[in-house]
């Protein structure tokens, strides 16, 4: 365990060193708190179904832009080799870098919360909708931090890493729309792997456990992936 | 006593090309072995598998007594290891870089503290301690590489090209340092450069194309290292 608390530390350590995370997490605020302004002054509705959803598409964009680095890097810089030749095993070294993943977004997802204490403080929101809509975003934020790593590791070119996790996440997000064209029994499957059938019922008040199953699967897979791209050696 | 390094049989393939060929060789504790051959002749890939970065195809190694694959943790926990080019977090002070990997090998709190005192006196760069590894020299990266290879007190140290890039001040102290480590831990160094065989190793396995062409104890041989090179890859395709 000791190792293991070396390697959450030092990605932590990393990623809010560097000047990315606090960049990606100024603009995420940014953009949803115009966002939620607007709404609210247009609509005044105490609810934040709009928010979960703008959340989870900025999330597609800026995962990726969190995720690039974790191992990529490491294959660039050549550190790879320093780090899987210590005593620390692989799976150890990629939870470290799914958690230090997480922190930032979880982050970035929980700063949002200040815009659920305004409409507590200034309105009666129905607090169910909005506790089940931020689990799901943390649900889907876990899938797409594992996808993520799972593509960093496959590669030492940070660009690529990214433009490819984009890419997949963004197909994963509107699978669902291909399903019209398919046959019945390929038509159930990818509306199954749609990121956002998964995520609607949460952000709208509903919480299936086959949703948040699917979500701890994917990720379960990723990391599994990421895994056996280090230990493919 | 039991081999500290144990490679018998060891083949490894990249898809269809074989970088390394049936190789075996052994060292004792505190012996100093020079792996010498070509650029591409399998010197790095053995390191490699013995640091349990890469896997062998056939053939297997040991560390210490544990088998780089199965035992792959126990092994590596007896290896340290300076790979070519030093690669190091650059944006790490070299005090915090030690502290993560002596927290890798187990060390923590004033344990950890203590060891790595012990290895920058050694090696000599108090004085760079809290500088960025990113603004160090060629010469002082590779000190701060070999310190952390040295934390925890492995029982061999494993030096790819130690002194590629180096200016002959260092390269001389780099052969000072591997003759002094000697007492404590066996080495396994290697060099495409003759003479940096010659001068720290105790014995010399010469690489050719992934095949070991044989082991000769220097200090056996008669002919100096460049005669036995020459005799060994004597009709050798170039």
């Amino acid at each position: 365990m000791r190792a293991f608390s070396a390697l959450v530390d030092k990605e932590l350590r990393t990623l809010f060193q560097a000047p990315i995370a606090w960049i990606v997490i100024g603009v995420f605020l940014g953009l949803t708190g115009y966002s939620f302004t607007l709404t609210l002054f247009n609509n005044r509705y105490a609810t934040l179904v709009h928010i979960f959803f703008q959340v989870a598409g900025l999330l597609l964009l800026i995962v990726p832009i969190i995720t690039m680095r974790l191992l990529a890097e490491e294959r660039r810089a050549g550190t790879l080799e320093l780090l899987l030749t210590a005593p620390v095993k692989e799976s150890h070294v990629v939870l470290a870098k799914y958690l230090a993943g997480m922190a930032v977004v979880l982050i970035m997802i929980g700063l949002t919360a200040t815009y659920a204490v305004v409409l507590g403080l200034y309105g009666t929101p129905e607090w169910g909708p909005i506790y089940s809509g931020y689990l799901g975003l943390a649900l889907l934020a876990s899938t797409l931090v594992s996808l993520g790593l799972a593509v960093s590791a496959f590669t030492s070119n940070q660009v690529i890493a990214a433009i490819v996790t984009i890419g997949i996440s963004f197909f994963l997000w509107m699978v669902d729309t291909l399903a019209a064209m398919l046959p019945d029994g390929l038509e159930r499957i990818f509306i199954s792997l749609s990121l956002l059938a998964r995520f609607t019922p949460f952000a709208t008040g509903a919480m299936y456990t086959s949703d948040a199953g699917f979500f701890i699967s994917t990720t379960l897979l990723a990391l599994f992936i990421a895994m056996r791209a280090l230990a493919r050696r | 006593m039991p081999p500290v390094v144990l490679v018998e049989h060891l083949t490894k393939y990249y898809g269809a090309r074989r970088a390394v060929s049936d190789v075996s060789f052994d060292m004792r504790p505190g012996e100093v072995m020079g792996l010498l051959g070509p650029n591409g002749s399998g010197k790095s890939t053995i390191l490699r598998i013995l640091t349990g970065y890469l896997q062998p195809s056939s053939g297997r190694a040991q560390i210490c007594g544990f088998d780089v694959v199965s035992q792959s943790l126990q092994a590596r926990q007896c290896v340290g290891y300076v790979p070519e080019d030093v690669p190091l977090y650059a944006q790490m002070r070299v005090h915090e870089f030690l502290t993560f990997m002596g927290r890798l090998r187990g060390l923590e709190g004033a344990g950890c503290a203590r060891a790595i005192d012990e290895v920058i006196e050694r090696l000599s760069f108090g004085r760079y301690r809290h500088q960025l590894i990113g603004k160090l020299s060629r010469g002082y990266r590779q000190r701060v590489a070999i310190a952390q290879a040295l934390l925890g007190r492995p029982k061999l140290l494993v030096l790819d090209e130690p002194t590629n890039g180096l200016d002959p001040r260092q390269i001389i102290e780099v052969r000072e340092l591997i003759r002094a480590l000697a007492n404590d831990m066996a080495i396994l160094v290697t060099s495409h450069i003759l003479v940096e065989i010659e001068r720290v190793a105790q014995r010399v396995a010469i690489l050719l194309d992934g095949r070991l062409l044989g082991v000769r104890a220097l200090s056996d041989s008669k002919m100096g290292l460049e005669a036995l090179f020459l005799s060994l890859t004597e009709g050798e395709p170039q």
